[in-house]
């Protein structure tokens, strides 16, 4: 792409969306908008596919002085996330164009795009972290629209670890920028270096891994995700699941000071994390009941498998490149099949007169080759192996590792199985008129294209190697399958709430919930109690608040010369003592 | 250099006059007064725009005349003050705009508008003073202009907040009197010079020094509303809201910062502020500020006294930024000096037309308030992200230039309290936008009025606009020439690093 032409495109990749949501403000152009805003990541889409990677665009009148431009890693990002939110955008238009019934949807729709697409794009900290907080908010608006009770919890939760992984982001992100050489004007490509050689490295790798950590469901900071999935109109699920949640890897992955100094504990500590964000999320994900539930705990257990990767990466830094390769292969292949995954719930639910074999083979397609037995998984999860095995120089309980990924597939693959088996329940439940298939269509169809193009895609990936991983591979579908089999036939699900940490972390509601259920109180009888104790708590507050007021109020009026003497006296003697 | 001189005067003077028209005019010519009014707010922004460009070019605007021997009148327009002048001008413009609206068929307009405008020439007086003396002469002057403002309901509860309000200021200008005085002692008429006029004292003063500085301090605090001198503020908020946008934005609060701002800049100089250990102290007072006022405004369902408690805290930004030793943190205090009053003054018009249009006082009768009013609940959610330091808004780029410069200063604490300031800020402000825009309507509005086509007045819903735009711009086009941030660079490369 020539010059002017590749600066046109990074400028409108994020302005088209920016664009269309600041117009949806006047009432009139409304109606016309909802029919186009689907299309509104077709820009984004077109510059992935056609663009070249190192231009850049200047925009130097914008915040301190920003800059776009794409990389090799950002176009894969950029590829998946537009192709996600077209295909979302396309199978939820009922939702964009409804101007009366769904108003806002379609302008949260919109803002969230904008920042999704310019936070890849953005070379520079400001622009990055604003087109971070954009997409955050924005969501919110995304994830309430039914505005039942579960949506508006689902988005309070949401929003409260949103402000909080800001505010982590922002520590981390300026403590990070004083290390570099230009703190007021960073370039995110100087952060990495500058991290590793700033004496609050600890610090600032803490914030920034819990804070971009809170989207891509770290476990213990994963809890917004499986509500959010559940509450979310499933276009806006699929593109939270498929796109917004690398948002987080990526912000990892440009932020971190990875492949320049090897971090021991570091590694070990996220390597560890990941592991058992794999495995305790199949376990709890197993024992929901609802699709997308699952499939939200499947994301945070591929999101582990992905962490994994990132540990490794901290520890071995001479393999950079193959990690970051499998890194990258494994979001794409897991972006694609997630957001398939999504969408498909929403199709299955609806009669239709297509045939159900067709049906059930789209389904099945992304949900095999998560489980790693088609060859994008297949590749994936091998070229992840082998980057962790090829480093050098690490502990011995390393050589554990594979397995304990293989382990991992087998739980993927139950996820899987009881994504289907639900699905299956629900599947025709819904009389309504079908909602429009072609944006499943699409992003199942770039899934299979994926899992059979991805392989040819000219990385010196570990081809041998994949090939004799599928024997590998085997064996964890078998097993996960036999495991599924197992349990549908004898195992009833542990009631487990989508929130899981929640309820640890906040365990006084969860007590009393116990201790009142015990006592024969039911749940909604337990649920006012507490909210009356809330209440008390509240006012409380506000009488002291009040009562400060008034206290600081009655000095000044009843004792205000009193006090003028007494200070003025204190300071003529302090002045006479010093003089 | 005359012609300079009286376009110098000509900024105060537009103020001043059109303050002294207004009173002679009769309480019935509304319209003559309007016009009036609106046309001394534009002459005087024409005029400041003059001098802005003039000062950029390093032009001198000066006008001094002696009044006893050895205390002298001086106006003077340098980087810093024409910030501020920029600021009163733009804002009391867009002030008057909407208190001609919201003050329509009110009794005593006369005395409200003549008021208003001493007001904002005792706050222009105050940023183009160029010693201790002028400055204290407006900064009287200031207290005087603003307790008519603020009684001018004439009810009980705000009676007694002007008696508050005067209890304190008085007090505050008697500490200030005695710092002036003293300092007068030591070395004769105080002029701002960059740099400071005191570090060539001999050593042996140092503690006397010490202790004006903390008399000017608090002094200058009361209106600063730094704690825990601050309880005047919240409960002044019982004046219309034109003029609780006009306390809170430009005038009252500002004038005491901008008087810090001075003190620390201009008198002491920073290195010797900084040498003399003042500094450290002062950025504890303000952080501790900061949290105090977010912490007692989440109690607040008086969606004013939030927006008051709010000001505490956000005021102190600025006081924080100008006690961080190095250009970055001044850079960010100053330029928080005008972000804030951007952002502050546009929740404050949407928290009067939300009282005016639909009678709505309290933030939980704020269900569903953006239906009914769009624009101004946008205008609402521009300034409240502002506030949070949500990018782009104009708040973001203050916060990033205080972390900034806390860090070179070497304070890292600060960096804790401006995380927390932030989580505080988006625990107080985001329930309101939760109401506003995704809580439904279940009853009828308090007392809801129609006013003109649009959802509001327009004079009304123009300013509101008008301010939050700016805020936004500010933000986002922060790298661009004449932007706020741009003129704090200015006046940071001028007089800091001399």
């Amino acid at each position: 792409m020539s010059g002017l032409l590749g600066t046109a495109a990074l400028i409108l990749a994020p302005g088209v969306p920016l664009a269309l949501g600041v117009l949806w403000g006047v009432p009139r152009l409304r109606r016309r908008i909802g029919p186009i805003a689907p299309w509104a990541a077709v820009p984004a889409l077109l510059l992935a596919l056609f663009g070249t990677p190192g231009e850049t665009a200047e925009l130097s009148w914008l915040l301190f002085g920003s800059q776009l431009g794409m990389t090799e890693t950002t176009r894969v990002f950029l590829f998946f996330t537009a192709l996600i939110w077209f295909a979302a955008g396309i199978h939820g238009r009922g939702h964009l164009a409804d101007g009366d019934h769904c108003e806002r949807f379609c302008v949260f729709w919109l803002f969230t795009l904008a920042g999704n697409i310019g936070l890849i794009l953005a070379l520079d900290v400001a622009l990055f972290y604003t087109s971070f907080a954009l997409m955050t908010f924005a969501a919110y608006g995304l994830i309430v629209h039914d505005g039942g009770e579960t949506a508006r919890r689902a988005g309070r939760v949401y929003l409260v670890l949103g402000v909080l992984g800001e505010a982590l982001i922002l520590l981390g992100l300026l403590l990070a920028a004083q290390a570099t050489e230009t703190p007021l004007l960073p370039m995110l490509a100087e952060l990495p270096e500058a991290i590793a050689g700033a004496p609050e490295r600890d610090l600032i790798i803490a914030s920034l891994w819990l804070g971009f950590g809170i989207k891509a469901g770290l476990p213990l900071l994963h809890f917004s995700l499986p509500l959010a999935y559940g509450a979310a109109p499933v276009p806006a699920a699929a593109a939270l699941a498929g796109a917004m949640i690398k948002a987080g890897l990526l912000g990892w992955l440009v932020t971190l000071p990875l492949g320049f100094v090897g971090l021991q504990h570091w590694g070990t500590i996220i390597l560890l994390t990941g592991l058992f964000a794999a495995f305790a999320a199949a376990l709890i994900g197993v024992n929901q009941k609802q699709p997308r539930v699952v499939l939200a705990y499947s994301s945070i257990s591929q999101m582990g498998l992905i962490t994994v990767g990132i540990g490794a990466w901290m520890v071995a830094p001479e393999q950079g490149p193959l990690l970051a390769v499998a890194i990258t292969i494994f979001a794409l292949h897991h972006a694609l099949a997630k957001a398939a995954l999504f969408l498909g719930t929403d199709v299955v639910r609806h009669r239709t007169r297509r045939p159900v074999f067709w049906l059930w083979l789209g389904l099945g397609i992304p949900a095999l080759a998560l489980a790693g037995l088609l060859p994008s998984g297949l590749l994936a999860k091998t070229s992840l192996k082998y980057g962790v095995m090829a480093a050098t120089e690490v502990p011995a309980a390393w050589s554990y590792v594979p397995l304990l990924l293989s382990l991992a597939a087998i739980g993927t693959t139950a996820l899987m199985a009881r994504h289907l088996w639900l699905l299956r329940l629900e599947a025709g439940r819904d009389d309504a008129q079908p909602t429009a298939w072609h944006g499943w269509a699409l992003i199942t169809a770039a899934t299979l294209l994926g899992v059979l193009l991805l392989p040819l895609w000219g990385i010196d990936a570990p081809w041998m190697a994949a090939a004799g991983g599928l024997a590998d591979a085997l064996w964890p579908l078998a097993a996960g399958l036999g495991l599924a089999a197992l349990a549908w036939r004898w195992l009833r699900p542990l009631p487990i709430p989508p929130a899981d940490v929640l309820l640890l972390l906040t365990p006084l509601p969860g007590l009393a919930l116990r201790a009142g259920r015990a006592l024969g109180v039911t749940g909604p009888a337990a649920r006012r109690v507490l909210r009356h104790l809330e209440a008390k708590a509240l006012d409380r507050y506000r009488s002291t608040d009040h009562r400060l007021g008034r206290f600081s109020e009655q000095l000044w009026r009843r004792e205000a010369p009193l006090l003028f003497a007494l200070l003025l006296a204190v300071v003529a003697l302090v002045g006479i003592r010093i003089a | 250099m005359a012609w300079n001189a009286l376009i110098l005067f000509g900024v105060l003077a537009t103020s001043l006059v059109a303050s002294a028209v207004i009173f002679l005019l009769a309480e019935s010519r509304h319209t003559t007064r309007s016009v009036f009014n609106l046309a001394a707010a534009v002459l005087k922004l024409l005029l400041v725009g003059w001098i802005i460009r003039g000062v950029y070019q390093n032009a001198e605007y000066e006008l001094r005349f002696t009044i006893i021997d050895g205390v002298d009148f001086i106006l003077h327009a340098d980087a810093l003050g024409m910030m501020f002048v920029g600021l009163s001008s733009l804002l009391w413009l867009f002030t008057t705009i909407y208190a001609i609206g919201y003050l329509e068929k009110a009794p005593n307009r006369s005395r409200f508008f003549g008021f208003f405008s001493l007001c904002v020439a005792s706050t222009v007086g105050i940023a183009l003073a160029g010693n201790l003396f002028t400055f204290l002469l407006f900064y009287e002057l200031l207290t005087l202009s603003t307790y008519p403002l603020v009684v001018h309901r004439g009810t009980r509860e705000s009676l007694r907040a002007g008696q508050i309000y005067l209890y304190y200021t008085l007090g505050g200008g008697a500490l200030l009197l005695f710092g002036v005085v003293a300092l007068h002692v030591l070395v004769g008429d105080t002029e701002f010079v960059p740099g400071g006029v005191l570090s060539g004292l001999d050593p042996a003063l140092h503690p006397l020094l010490i202790g004006i500085f903390l008399m000017m301090v608090i002094g200058l605090g009361v209106k600063a509303a730094l704690f825990p001198l601050h309880a005047w503020l919240p409960m002044a908020m019982v004046a219309p809201a034109p003029v609780s946008a006009l306390l809170h934005a430009v005038a009252v609060v500002k004038a005491g910062a901008f008087g810090i701002a001075r003190l620390v800049y201009d008198v002491y100089g920073i290195e010797f502020a900084f040498s003399l250990g003042l500094l450290g102290p002062l950025a504890v007072a303000a952080s501790i500020t900061i949290i105090y006022g977010s912490v007692r405004a989440l109690a607040q369902d008086d969606l004013k006294k939030r927006l008051a408690f709010s000001t505490i805290s956000q005021v102190s930004y600025i006081i924080l930024g100008i006690s961080l030793f190095g250009p970055v943190g001044t850079l960010g205090g100053l330029v928080h000096l005008l972000h804030q009053g951007l952002m502050k003054i546009t929740l404050f018009f949407c928290a009067g037309n939300y009282a005016e249009t639909l009678g709505v006082h309290k933030i939980s009768e704020l269900d569903g308030a953006g239906q009914r009013m769009p624009a101004t609940s946008v205008a609402f959610t521009l300034g409240a992200f502002g506030m949070i330091g949500i990018p782009p808004m104009a708040g973001f780029i203050s916060k990033w230039y205080l972390g900034i410069g806390a860090l070179e200063a070497e304070m890292h604490w600060v960096l804790g309290v401006l995380i927390l300031s932030s989580l505080l800020n988006a625990a107080y402000f985001l329930p309101i936008l939760y109401r506003i825009w995704f809580r439904r309507r279940e009853r009828l509005w308090c007392e809801e009025k129609v006013l003109g086509r649009f959802e509001t007045s327009g004079w009304l819903l123009v300013p509101t606009l008008a301010t939050a735009a700016f805020a936004l711009i500010a933000g986002v086009l922060a790298g661009m020439p004449f932007s706020p941030l741009y003129w704090a660079d200015l006046i940071v490369s001028r007089e800091y690093l001399q």
